[in-house]
Protein backbone atom coordinates (compact mmCIF):
# COMPACT_ATOMS: atom_id res chain seq x y z
CA UNK A 1 0.00 0.00 0.00
CA UNK A 2 1.46 3.09 -0.89
CA UNK A 3 0.98 6.26 0.50
CA UNK A 4 2.55 8.78 -1.81
CA UNK A 5 1.44 9.62 -5.08
CA UNK A 6 2.26 11.31 -8.26
CA UNK A 7 0.04 14.59 -8.21
CA UNK A 8 -3.18 14.56 -10.13
CA UNK A 9 -1.72 17.13 -12.73
CA UNK A 10 0.80 14.54 -13.14
CA UNK A 11 -1.42 11.64 -13.59
CA UNK A 12 -3.27 13.71 -16.23
CA UNK A 13 -0.59 14.49 -18.19
CA UNK A 14 0.63 11.16 -18.11
CA UNK A 15 -2.79 9.62 -19.02
CA UNK A 16 -2.81 12.09 -22.16
CA UNK A 17 0.52 11.49 -22.76
CA UNK A 18 2.29 15.28 -22.83
CA UNK A 19 4.24 14.10 -19.83
CA UNK A 20 7.92 14.03 -20.49
CA UNK A 21 8.92 9.95 -20.64
CA UNK A 22 11.55 10.25 -18.11
CA UNK A 23 8.77 11.46 -15.13
CA UNK A 24 6.41 8.29 -17.57
CA UNK A 25 8.94 6.17 -16.10
CA UNK A 26 8.28 6.83 -12.70
CA UNK A 27 4.59 7.15 -12.77
CA UNK A 28 4.78 3.75 -14.72
CA UNK A 29 6.81 1.99 -12.19
CA UNK A 30 4.12 3.44 -9.53
CA UNK A 31 1.48 2.41 -10.97
CA UNK A 32 3.07 -1.21 -10.94
CA UNK A 33 2.58 -0.54 -6.73
CA UNK A 34 -0.35 1.13 -6.81
CA UNK A 35 -4.03 0.44 -7.36
CA UNK A 36 -5.88 3.41 -6.31
CA UNK A 37 -3.70 5.21 -9.13
CA UNK A 38 -4.27 2.58 -11.59
CA UNK A 39 -8.03 3.63 -11.40
CA UNK A 40 -7.71 6.87 -11.49
CA UNK A 41 -5.67 6.29 -14.84
CA UNK A 42 -8.34 4.45 -15.92
CA UNK A 43 -10.87 7.06 -15.88
CA UNK A 44 -8.49 10.17 -17.13
CA UNK A 45 -8.38 7.56 -20.47
CA UNK A 46 -11.75 7.28 -20.80
CA UNK A 47 -11.76 11.30 -20.61
CA UNK A 48 -9.37 11.08 -22.99
CA UNK A 49 -11.50 9.13 -25.61
CA UNK A 50 -14.47 11.14 -25.47
CA UNK A 51 -12.35 14.38 -25.81
CA UNK A 52 -10.48 12.20 -28.87
CA UNK A 53 -14.03 11.03 -30.22
CA UNK A 54 -15.22 14.89 -30.17
CA UNK A 55 -12.13 16.07 -31.89
CA UNK A 56 -13.54 17.95 -35.26
CA UNK A 57 -12.37 15.99 -37.64
CA UNK A 58 -11.39 17.82 -41.18
CA UNK A 59 -14.07 17.46 -44.51
CA UNK A 60 -11.11 15.46 -46.62
CA UNK A 61 -10.72 12.40 -48.71
CA UNK A 62 -9.19 9.80 -47.42
CA UNK A 63 -9.18 7.32 -50.03
CA UNK A 64 -5.38 7.37 -51.73
CA UNK A 65 -4.34 7.10 -48.08
CA UNK A 66 -7.07 4.10 -47.81
CA UNK A 67 -6.10 2.26 -50.66
CA UNK A 68 -2.19 2.95 -49.91
CA UNK A 69 -2.77 1.50 -46.56
CA UNK A 70 -4.46 -1.36 -47.74
CA UNK A 71 -1.73 -2.01 -50.10
CA UNK A 72 1.01 -1.96 -47.56
CA UNK A 73 -0.98 -3.91 -45.57
CA UNK A 74 -1.25 -6.89 -48.55
CA UNK A 75 2.56 -6.67 -49.39
CA UNK A 76 3.45 -7.54 -46.17
CA UNK A 77 3.91 -11.49 -46.12
CA UNK A 78 1.38 -12.83 -44.57
CA UNK A 79 0.40 -9.65 -42.95
CA UNK A 80 -1.26 -11.56 -40.69
CA UNK A 81 1.59 -13.18 -39.42
CA UNK A 82 2.73 -9.61 -37.81
CA UNK A 83 1.83 -10.02 -34.82
CA UNK A 84 3.18 -7.13 -32.52
CA UNK A 85 6.08 -8.98 -31.05
CA UNK A 86 5.44 -9.74 -27.21
CA UNK A 87 7.81 -7.39 -25.36
CA UNK A 88 10.70 -9.06 -24.16
CA UNK A 89 10.26 -8.93 -20.39
CA UNK A 90 13.13 -11.47 -19.58
CA UNK A 91 12.54 -12.60 -15.78
CA UNK A 92 15.20 -11.67 -13.39
CA UNK A 93 17.66 -15.04 -12.79
CA UNK A 94 15.34 -16.92 -10.34
CA UNK A 95 17.91 -16.34 -7.70
CA UNK A 96 17.81 -12.65 -7.30
CA UNK A 97 15.54 -11.60 -4.51
CA UNK A 98 14.06 -8.59 -6.13
CA UNK A 99 11.48 -8.34 -9.12
CA UNK A 100 12.35 -5.69 -11.55
CA UNK A 101 9.72 -3.20 -12.64
CA UNK A 102 8.30 -3.89 -16.07
CA UNK A 103 9.05 -0.37 -16.95
CA UNK A 104 12.41 -0.69 -16.38
CA UNK A 105 13.38 -3.88 -17.92
CA UNK A 106 14.27 -1.84 -21.29
CA UNK A 107 17.19 -0.69 -18.80
CA UNK A 108 17.87 -3.76 -16.28
CA UNK A 109 17.45 -6.85 -18.51
CA UNK A 110 19.25 -9.14 -15.34
CA UNK A 111 19.43 -7.63 -12.35
CA UNK A 112 20.15 -4.73 -10.17
CA UNK A 113 23.68 -6.71 -8.82
CA UNK A 114 24.87 -6.51 -12.58
CA UNK A 115 24.59 -2.52 -13.48
CA UNK A 116 27.46 -0.74 -13.30
CA UNK A 117 26.88 0.87 -9.78
CA UNK A 118 29.70 3.66 -9.09
CA UNK A 119 30.01 4.15 -4.86
CA UNK A 120 30.08 7.32 -4.11
CA UNK A 121 30.61 6.60 0.30
CA UNK A 122 31.05 3.05 1.55
CA UNK A 123 26.97 3.15 2.09
CA UNK A 124 26.08 4.63 -0.91
CA UNK A 125 25.85 3.81 -4.68
CA UNK A 126 24.74 5.12 -7.71
CA UNK A 127 24.02 3.42 -11.02
CA UNK A 128 22.93 5.49 -14.20
CA UNK A 129 20.22 3.72 -16.50
CA UNK A 130 20.00 6.42 -19.15
CA UNK A 131 20.55 9.74 -19.77
CA UNK A 132 18.75 11.90 -21.88
CA UNK A 133 20.34 13.92 -24.33
CA UNK A 134 19.28 17.63 -23.29
CA UNK A 135 17.37 16.01 -20.77
CA UNK A 136 17.27 14.22 -17.51
CA UNK A 137 19.20 11.63 -15.47
CA UNK A 138 17.80 8.64 -14.55
CA UNK A 139 19.63 6.56 -12.11
CA UNK A 140 19.20 4.09 -9.36
CA UNK A 141 20.68 4.96 -5.76
CA UNK A 142 20.97 1.82 -3.65
CA UNK A 143 21.72 2.59 0.08
CA UNK A 144 23.02 0.46 3.42
CA UNK A 145 20.49 -0.21 5.73
CA UNK A 146 20.46 2.54 8.26
CA UNK A 147 22.67 4.50 6.70
CA UNK A 148 22.28 8.42 5.97
CA UNK A 149 22.02 9.52 2.45
CA UNK A 150 24.58 12.93 2.01
CA UNK A 151 22.54 16.22 3.11
CA UNK A 152 21.65 17.22 -0.48
CA UNK A 153 19.44 20.13 -2.60
CA UNK A 154 18.37 20.16 -6.11
CA UNK A 155 19.03 22.28 -8.39
CA UNK A 156 16.17 21.11 -10.49
CA UNK A 157 12.99 18.89 -9.86
CA UNK A 158 13.82 15.12 -8.32
CA UNK A 159 11.29 12.09 -8.84
CA UNK A 160 12.28 9.69 -6.12
CA UNK A 161 10.43 6.01 -6.51
CA UNK A 162 11.26 3.42 -3.86
CA UNK A 163 11.32 0.43 -5.67
CA UNK A 164 12.78 -1.87 -2.36
CA UNK A 165 13.36 -1.07 1.46
CA UNK A 166 12.38 2.22 2.96
CA UNK A 167 13.69 5.37 4.13
CA UNK A 168 12.74 8.68 6.12
CA UNK A 169 13.27 12.26 6.13
CA UNK A 170 12.13 15.20 7.77
CA UNK A 171 8.66 15.25 5.79
CA UNK A 172 7.93 11.28 6.33
CA UNK A 173 8.50 7.47 5.99
CA UNK A 174 8.72 6.49 2.12
CA UNK A 175 7.96 2.75 1.62
CA UNK A 176 7.93 0.58 -1.39
CA UNK A 177 6.39 2.18 -4.62
CA UNK A 178 6.08 5.92 -2.95
CA UNK A 179 6.46 8.27 -5.23
CA UNK A 180 8.42 11.54 -4.19
CA UNK A 181 8.42 14.47 -5.95
CA UNK A 182 11.36 17.71 -4.71
CA UNK A 183 11.60 21.06 -6.32
CA UNK A 184 14.92 22.89 -6.22
CA UNK A 185 14.08 24.32 -2.82
CA UNK A 186 14.46 21.02 -0.75
CA UNK A 187 17.22 20.51 1.44
CA UNK A 188 17.12 17.35 2.65
CA UNK A 189 18.49 14.74 4.47
CA UNK A 190 17.21 11.13 4.28
CA UNK A 191 17.70 7.69 6.07
CA UNK A 192 17.32 4.53 5.92
CA UNK A 193 15.36 2.69 7.66
CA UNK A 194 17.26 -0.16 9.50
CA UNK A 195 16.12 -3.62 8.60
CA UNK A 196 16.96 -3.39 5.01
CA UNK A 197 18.95 -1.75 2.15
CA UNK A 198 17.37 0.53 -0.27
CA UNK A 199 16.92 1.13 -3.45
CA UNK A 200 15.50 4.10 -5.20
CA UNK A 201 14.46 5.21 -9.04
CA UNK A 202 15.73 8.73 -9.14
CA UNK A 203 15.14 11.16 -12.03
CA UNK A 204 16.94 14.23 -12.49
CA UNK A 205 15.88 17.58 -13.98
CA UNK A 206 19.25 18.97 -12.94
CA UNK A 207 22.04 17.52 -10.73
CA UNK A 208 21.82 17.67 -7.16
CA UNK A 209 24.11 19.42 -5.18
CA UNK A 210 25.54 18.05 -1.94
CA UNK A 211 25.53 20.75 1.19
CA UNK A 212 27.74 19.39 3.77
CA UNK A 213 31.38 20.04 3.93
CA UNK A 214 32.91 16.35 3.03
CA UNK A 215 30.11 15.58 1.08
CA UNK A 216 30.29 19.02 -1.00
CA UNK A 217 33.31 17.35 -2.51
CA UNK A 218 31.50 14.93 -4.17
CA UNK A 219 29.70 17.93 -6.52
CA UNK A 220 32.27 17.48 -9.14
CA UNK A 221 32.21 13.67 -9.57
CA UNK A 222 27.69 13.99 -9.43
CA UNK A 223 27.98 16.71 -12.31
CA UNK A 224 30.25 15.25 -14.33
CA UNK A 225 28.22 12.44 -14.50
CA UNK A 226 25.25 14.49 -15.49
CA UNK A 227 24.43 14.91 -18.95
CA UNK A 228 23.45 18.70 -18.76
CA UNK A 229 27.51 19.28 -17.84
CA UNK A 230 29.26 17.73 -21.06
CA UNK A 231 27.45 20.46 -23.10
CA UNK B 1 -32.71 8.65 -31.34
CA UNK B 2 -28.88 10.29 -32.05
CA UNK B 3 -27.61 8.45 -29.17
CA UNK B 4 -29.61 5.22 -29.96
CA UNK B 5 -27.69 5.14 -33.24
CA UNK B 6 -24.53 6.07 -31.64
CA UNK B 7 -24.80 3.12 -29.67
CA UNK B 8 -25.70 0.70 -32.50
CA UNK B 9 -22.93 1.50 -34.32
CA UNK B 10 -20.54 1.12 -31.36
CA UNK B 11 -21.63 -2.42 -31.52
CA UNK B 12 -21.20 -2.57 -35.17
CA UNK B 13 -17.49 -1.78 -34.56
CA UNK B 14 -16.74 -4.33 -31.71
CA UNK B 15 -18.33 -6.86 -33.94
CA UNK B 16 -15.95 -5.60 -36.90
CA UNK B 17 -13.25 -6.21 -33.83
CA UNK B 18 -14.29 -9.46 -33.79
CA UNK B 19 -13.72 -10.15 -37.36
CA UNK B 20 -10.78 -9.09 -37.67
CA UNK B 21 -9.44 -11.28 -34.56
CA UNK B 22 -11.76 -13.96 -36.03
CA UNK B 23 -10.49 -14.23 -39.65
CA UNK B 24 -8.64 -11.38 -40.32
CA UNK B 25 -11.71 -9.43 -42.20
CA UNK B 26 -10.82 -6.49 -44.41
CA UNK B 27 -14.43 -5.03 -45.03
CA UNK B 28 -14.09 -4.97 -41.18
CA UNK B 29 -11.25 -3.06 -41.29
CA UNK B 30 -12.41 -0.76 -43.86
CA UNK B 31 -15.06 0.22 -41.78
CA UNK B 32 -13.04 0.95 -39.18
CA UNK B 33 -10.45 2.61 -41.04
CA UNK B 34 -13.28 4.68 -42.50
CA UNK B 35 -14.32 5.59 -38.60
CA UNK B 36 -11.05 6.16 -36.96
CA UNK B 37 -8.41 7.67 -39.17
CA UNK B 38 -10.05 10.61 -39.85
CA UNK B 39 -10.32 11.05 -35.63
CA UNK B 40 -6.36 10.14 -35.51
CA UNK B 41 -5.21 12.58 -38.46
CA UNK B 42 -7.44 15.10 -36.26
CA UNK B 43 -5.41 14.11 -33.00
CA UNK B 44 -2.07 14.35 -34.63
CA UNK B 45 -2.75 17.76 -36.48
CA UNK B 46 -3.98 19.24 -33.02
CA UNK B 47 -0.59 18.93 -31.45
CA UNK B 48 1.38 20.03 -34.62
CA UNK B 49 -1.17 21.72 -36.47
CA UNK B 50 -0.29 21.48 -40.74
CA UNK B 51 2.30 18.50 -39.99
CA UNK B 52 -0.17 16.10 -42.74
CA UNK B 53 2.27 13.43 -43.40
CA UNK B 54 2.90 13.02 -39.36
CA UNK B 55 -0.77 12.54 -39.42
CA UNK B 56 -1.12 9.94 -42.51
CA UNK B 57 1.88 7.96 -40.92
CA UNK B 58 0.65 7.52 -37.36
CA UNK B 59 -3.14 7.33 -38.51
CA UNK B 60 -1.66 3.85 -40.64
CA UNK B 61 0.49 2.64 -37.52
CA UNK B 62 -2.82 3.14 -35.55
CA UNK B 63 -4.80 0.81 -38.14
CA UNK B 64 -1.50 -1.63 -38.28
CA UNK B 65 -1.96 -2.01 -34.54
CA UNK B 66 -5.78 -2.30 -35.16
CA UNK B 67 -5.23 -4.76 -37.54
CA UNK B 68 -2.57 -7.15 -35.64
CA UNK B 69 -4.03 -7.25 -31.64
CA UNK B 70 -7.66 -7.16 -32.58
CA UNK B 71 -7.40 -10.28 -30.70
CA UNK B 72 -6.26 -8.67 -27.50
CA UNK B 73 -8.64 -5.86 -27.28
CA UNK B 74 -11.33 -6.93 -24.38
CA UNK B 75 -14.42 -5.11 -24.37
CA UNK B 76 -14.91 -5.96 -20.75
CA UNK B 77 -11.55 -3.82 -19.70
CA UNK B 78 -12.17 -0.73 -21.89
CA UNK B 79 -14.41 0.31 -24.69
CA UNK B 80 -13.45 0.63 -28.05
CA UNK B 81 -12.78 4.00 -27.92
CA UNK B 82 -10.82 4.14 -25.21
CA UNK B 83 -9.05 1.70 -26.58
CA UNK B 84 -7.95 3.37 -29.90
CA UNK B 85 -7.58 6.83 -28.03
CA UNK B 86 -4.14 4.83 -25.95
CA UNK B 87 -3.12 3.50 -29.66
CA UNK B 88 -3.10 6.83 -30.54
CA UNK B 89 -1.92 8.33 -28.14
CA UNK B 90 1.30 5.57 -28.07
CA UNK B 91 1.78 5.76 -31.44
CA UNK B 92 2.00 9.69 -31.49
CA UNK B 93 4.71 9.60 -28.39
CA UNK B 94 6.70 7.14 -30.52
CA UNK B 95 6.51 8.77 -33.63
CA UNK B 96 7.51 12.57 -31.73
CA UNK B 97 10.53 10.68 -29.74
CA UNK B 98 11.92 9.22 -32.99
CA UNK B 99 11.81 12.49 -34.97
CA UNK B 100 12.61 14.69 -32.20
CA UNK B 101 15.63 16.91 -32.08
CA UNK B 102 16.20 15.58 -29.09
CA UNK B 103 15.49 11.96 -29.24
CA UNK B 104 15.20 9.63 -26.38
CA UNK B 105 16.20 6.35 -26.33
CA UNK B 106 13.11 5.48 -23.45
CA UNK B 107 10.95 3.45 -25.12
CA UNK B 108 7.40 3.93 -24.40
CA UNK B 109 5.68 1.00 -24.89
CA UNK B 110 7.35 -0.89 -21.78
CA UNK B 111 5.20 2.46 -20.15
CA UNK B 112 1.63 2.46 -20.43
CA UNK B 113 1.47 -1.84 -20.99
CA UNK B 114 0.60 -2.23 -17.51
CA UNK B 115 -2.39 -0.23 -17.00
CA UNK B 116 -5.05 -1.87 -19.17
CA UNK B 117 -6.72 -3.95 -16.37
CA UNK B 118 -6.60 -7.73 -17.29
CA UNK B 119 -9.04 -8.71 -14.19
CA UNK B 120 -12.34 -7.44 -16.02
CA UNK B 121 -15.56 -8.87 -14.52
CA UNK B 122 -18.93 -7.86 -14.79
CA UNK B 123 -19.15 -5.97 -11.83
CA UNK B 124 -16.14 -3.87 -12.89
CA UNK B 125 -17.85 -3.90 -16.57
CA UNK B 126 -20.81 -2.34 -15.31
CA UNK B 127 -18.69 0.62 -12.95
CA UNK B 128 -17.15 0.80 -16.09
CA UNK B 129 -20.10 1.76 -18.40
CA UNK B 130 -21.30 4.34 -14.95
CA UNK B 131 -18.04 6.19 -15.48
CA UNK B 132 -18.35 6.41 -19.09
CA UNK B 133 -21.73 7.88 -19.17
CA UNK B 134 -20.68 10.50 -15.92
CA UNK B 135 -17.50 11.68 -17.84
CA UNK B 136 -19.35 11.74 -20.94
CA UNK B 137 -22.16 13.51 -19.54
CA UNK B 138 -20.26 15.96 -17.63
CA UNK B 139 -18.52 16.24 -20.07
CA UNK B 140 -21.05 18.42 -22.14
CA UNK B 141 -21.84 20.49 -19.38
CA UNK B 142 -18.49 21.70 -18.56
CA UNK B 143 -18.01 25.69 -18.62
CA UNK B 144 -15.81 26.50 -22.24
CA UNK B 145 -12.76 27.51 -20.02
CA UNK B 146 -12.27 24.01 -18.16
CA UNK B 147 -13.15 22.20 -21.40
CA UNK B 148 -10.31 24.52 -23.34
CA UNK B 149 -7.57 23.42 -20.79
CA UNK B 150 -8.45 19.78 -20.99
CA UNK B 151 -8.36 19.82 -24.99
CA UNK B 152 -4.85 21.51 -24.53
CA UNK B 153 -3.29 18.82 -22.31
CA UNK B 154 -5.05 16.08 -24.59
CA UNK B 155 -5.38 16.59 -27.84
CA UNK B 156 -2.43 19.36 -28.20
CA UNK B 157 -0.20 17.47 -26.19
CA UNK B 158 0.82 19.94 -23.83
CA UNK B 159 1.55 20.24 -19.72
CA UNK B 160 0.05 21.76 -17.48
CA UNK B 161 2.81 24.31 -17.91
CA UNK B 162 2.98 24.47 -21.28
CA UNK B 163 -0.93 25.12 -21.05
CA UNK B 164 -0.23 27.98 -18.91
CA UNK B 165 2.44 29.53 -21.42
CA UNK B 166 0.29 29.27 -24.51
CA UNK B 167 -2.42 30.76 -22.59
CA UNK B 168 -0.75 33.61 -20.30
CA UNK B 169 -2.16 32.34 -17.15
CA UNK B 170 -0.39 32.08 -14.08
CA UNK B 171 -0.20 27.32 -13.31
CA UNK B 172 -2.15 27.87 -10.30
CA UNK B 173 -5.24 29.00 -12.60
CA UNK B 174 -4.52 26.21 -15.21
CA UNK B 175 -4.08 23.43 -12.10
CA UNK B 176 -7.32 24.37 -10.60
CA UNK B 177 -9.20 24.58 -13.87
CA UNK B 178 -8.46 21.23 -14.38
CA UNK B 179 -8.82 19.69 -10.89
CA UNK B 180 -12.20 21.77 -11.03
CA UNK B 181 -13.17 20.08 -14.40
CA UNK B 182 -11.91 16.67 -13.22
CA UNK B 183 -13.64 16.88 -10.14
CA UNK B 184 -17.23 17.42 -11.70
CA UNK B 185 -16.44 14.48 -14.30
CA UNK B 186 -16.35 12.16 -10.90
CA UNK B 187 -12.82 11.51 -11.94
CA UNK B 188 -11.14 13.23 -9.36
CA UNK B 189 -11.36 12.36 -5.68
CA UNK B 190 -9.16 13.99 -3.12
CA UNK B 191 -7.23 11.84 -1.13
Amino acid sequence: MTNYHPSIEMLTDYAAGSLALAHSLCVSTHLEHCNECQQQIRKLEMLGSHLFDQTPTEERQLNSLKNSFFDTLMKQPKAEDRVEKPLQLKNPSQWDEYKIPSSLRQFITKNYDDLNWMRLSPSFKIATLYNEEGGAQIALTRVKAGAHMPTHTHTGDEITLVLEGAFSDESGVYRQGDFINRDASHKHKPIVTKDAECICLTVLDAPIEFTGWLARLLNPIIRRYHPHSQA
Amino acid sequence: MERATKLQSDEQRIDDMFAIAEHKDQAALARLFDHYVPKVRAFCLAKQPGANLMADDIAQEVMIRIWNKAHTYKKESASLNTWVFTLARNARIDYLRKNSRHQSDIDPEYLWQNVIDENADPFKDAQQKRDQERIQQGLDKLPPDQKQVLAKVYLEGKTHKEAAEELSLPLGTIKSRVRLALHKLTIYVKR
